[in-house]
């Protein structure tokens, strides 16, 4: 049997069509996708600001160590310093200070404040952080790793923090 | 364009050799390794956060910040994944050969070629000078600081105690028996730099190693690995580490033999790549840590 003219037209168009829809199909897809191209193209933006003020420069402004807790240095990279709060050995909260002027979606998220620590604005984020947003610039904040330390252990450490010192920090 | 976080984190395989060898370690240190794998898993994981607003607030400043080059996790990925390809880069011929095949230990015995004691102490060192190289890049310390380092092992925990443990055991105990760490630090000090110019893991990684040139870098590595001997021996003792305990957990993981311990060395070497493995999850520890405190 001849196959009609018009169906030995139509089926490389066909085939054509299946394979891009297959090579569609076959990349996966990530929710992290956009993020990725966003931070990859020529002409990204970096993740960290040139102008973010030295990791170096929060460590005197973290609560010291004392009263059987510890205060163990973590990271300390542009725009960003990160410790520890220990006690008998174990991890009970990160304690972190960073520049938002690398991400300035962090320091907006304090327009929604409803409550202040040390004069400053401070919201909770998810179930485990605190933060409070000092000069408008340099957010820090407090993160659970037990259950037992609770929001407001999260706040009574943000306090321990020399947040009138870091607001001076240019 | 190198690969995403998030791919590579998602990569990272729940079982075979490398899985099951690191698992049979947890009587080293119990409970410390759960084998993280799969980026939103390991974000919820770390964080204990549910919210998926949220969670991928932290997912997308992660990706920006292991892509921005200048933050140092690509070149720390680069040292994990470097420094394990390069030590098993001689068996991996004899390997290709396999592909397809179950790779066991006694189906693979006479395609392994254990190495000289001297070539086995000089990858013990420089897998533990990578160690301290990628430490650095990951947390911000400066490249030389031998002493925040050792300092810094002592508080080490999870994934990174966990690639420890394994370099403990199986790059020093089982290939170079228990005093391995005297046996690395003589060979260092007995070196010339072009030997370790002549070591292909040297070779590998020698861009990032701090020291001007060979002769500084020897210099740097036997001052690091000499650093760490006292972390590394009071490691075994505290836990009473022998080969044979090590050897005998492993065979109720891994099909081996027992009574070929030079050359099950070399079997780990080709068969497991469990710098790479713990450092990825170490690495994507530090930053969904950081990428939490920073949006």
């Amino acid at each position: 049997m001849n196959t009609p003219r018009w169906q030995r037209a139509i089926a490389p168009l066909l085939l054509v069509l299946f394979l891009i829809i297959g090579g569609c199909a076959a990349t996966q897809t990530s929710r992290f996708d956009q993020a990725q191209q966003e931070s990859t193209q020529s002409q990204a933006t970096p993740a960290v600001s040139k102008a973010a003020t030295d990791g170096s420069k929060f460590n005197k402004f973290f609560p010291n160590s004392g009263d059987g807790f510890s205060r163990v240095y973590t990271q300390e990279k542009d725009g960003f310093a990160n410790a520890k709060l220990e006690k008998d050995g174990k991890t009970l909260a990160l304690m972190s200070i960073n520049d938002t002027i690398s991400n300035p979606a962090a320091a907006a998220k304090f327009q929604q404040s409803t409550k202040s620590i040390g004069g400053f604005p401070a919201v909770n984020q998810g179930n485990t952080a605190t933060a409070v947003l000092v000069a408008d610039r340099y957010q820090a904040k407090v993160t659970s790793k037990v259950p037992e330390f609770t929001v407001s252990d999260r706040e009574t450490w943000l306090g321990k923090f020399d947040l009138a010192g870091l607001a001076r920090v240019k | 364009m190198s690969k995403s976080i998030f791919e590579i984190v998602d990569k990272l395989p729940t079982g075979g050799l490398t899985v099951m060898s690191l698992k049979s370690l947890d009587f080293v240190i119990p409970g410390q390794w759960t084998n993280p794998v799969g980026f939103e898993n390991t974000i919820k994981l770390i964080t204990g956060e549910t919210d998926e607003a949220l969670i991928q607030q932290i997912g997308d400043r992660a990706v920006h910040l292991y892509n921005d080059k200048s933050q140092g996790y690509q070149r720390a990925m680069w040292l994990y994944e470097t420094v394990d390809s390069a030590s098993s880069a001689l068996g991996a011929a004899a390997l290709a050969g396999k592909i397809g095949e179950d790779v066991s230990f006694l189906g693979f015995l006479s395609n392994l070629t254990p190495k000289p004691e001297k070539s086995q102490s000089i990858d013990l060192c420089i897998k533990l000078v990578v160690e301290l190289v990628a430490f650095c890049q990951i947390n911000g310390i400066p490249g030389d600081s031998i002493g925040d380092f050792v300092a810094s092992l002592a508080d080490y925990s999870g994934e990174s105690l966990m690639r420890m443990a394994a370099l403990v055991c199986f790059d020093g105990l089982i290939p170079l028996g228990p005093d391995f760490a005297l046996k690395g630090l003589n060979t260092l000090r007995g070196l010339n730099p072009s030997d370790l110019g002549n070591n292909p893991v040297f070779k590998s990684v020698s861009s990032l190693i701090p020291g001007g040139n060979t002769d500084g870098q020897l210099n740097f590595i036997t001052k690091s690995f000499d650093a760490t001997t006292g972390w590394m021996n009071g490691f075994v003792s505290d836990r009473g580490l022998t080969p044979e305990k090590v050897v005998d957990n492993l065979a109720s993981f891994v099909e081996i033999s027992k009574d070929k311990l030079e050359y099950l060395g070399a079997f780990l070497d080709v068969s497991t790549n469990y710098y790479y493995h713990t450092g990825v999850q170490t690495l994507a520890r530090r930053l969904i840590e950081r990428a939490f405190a920073e949006i």
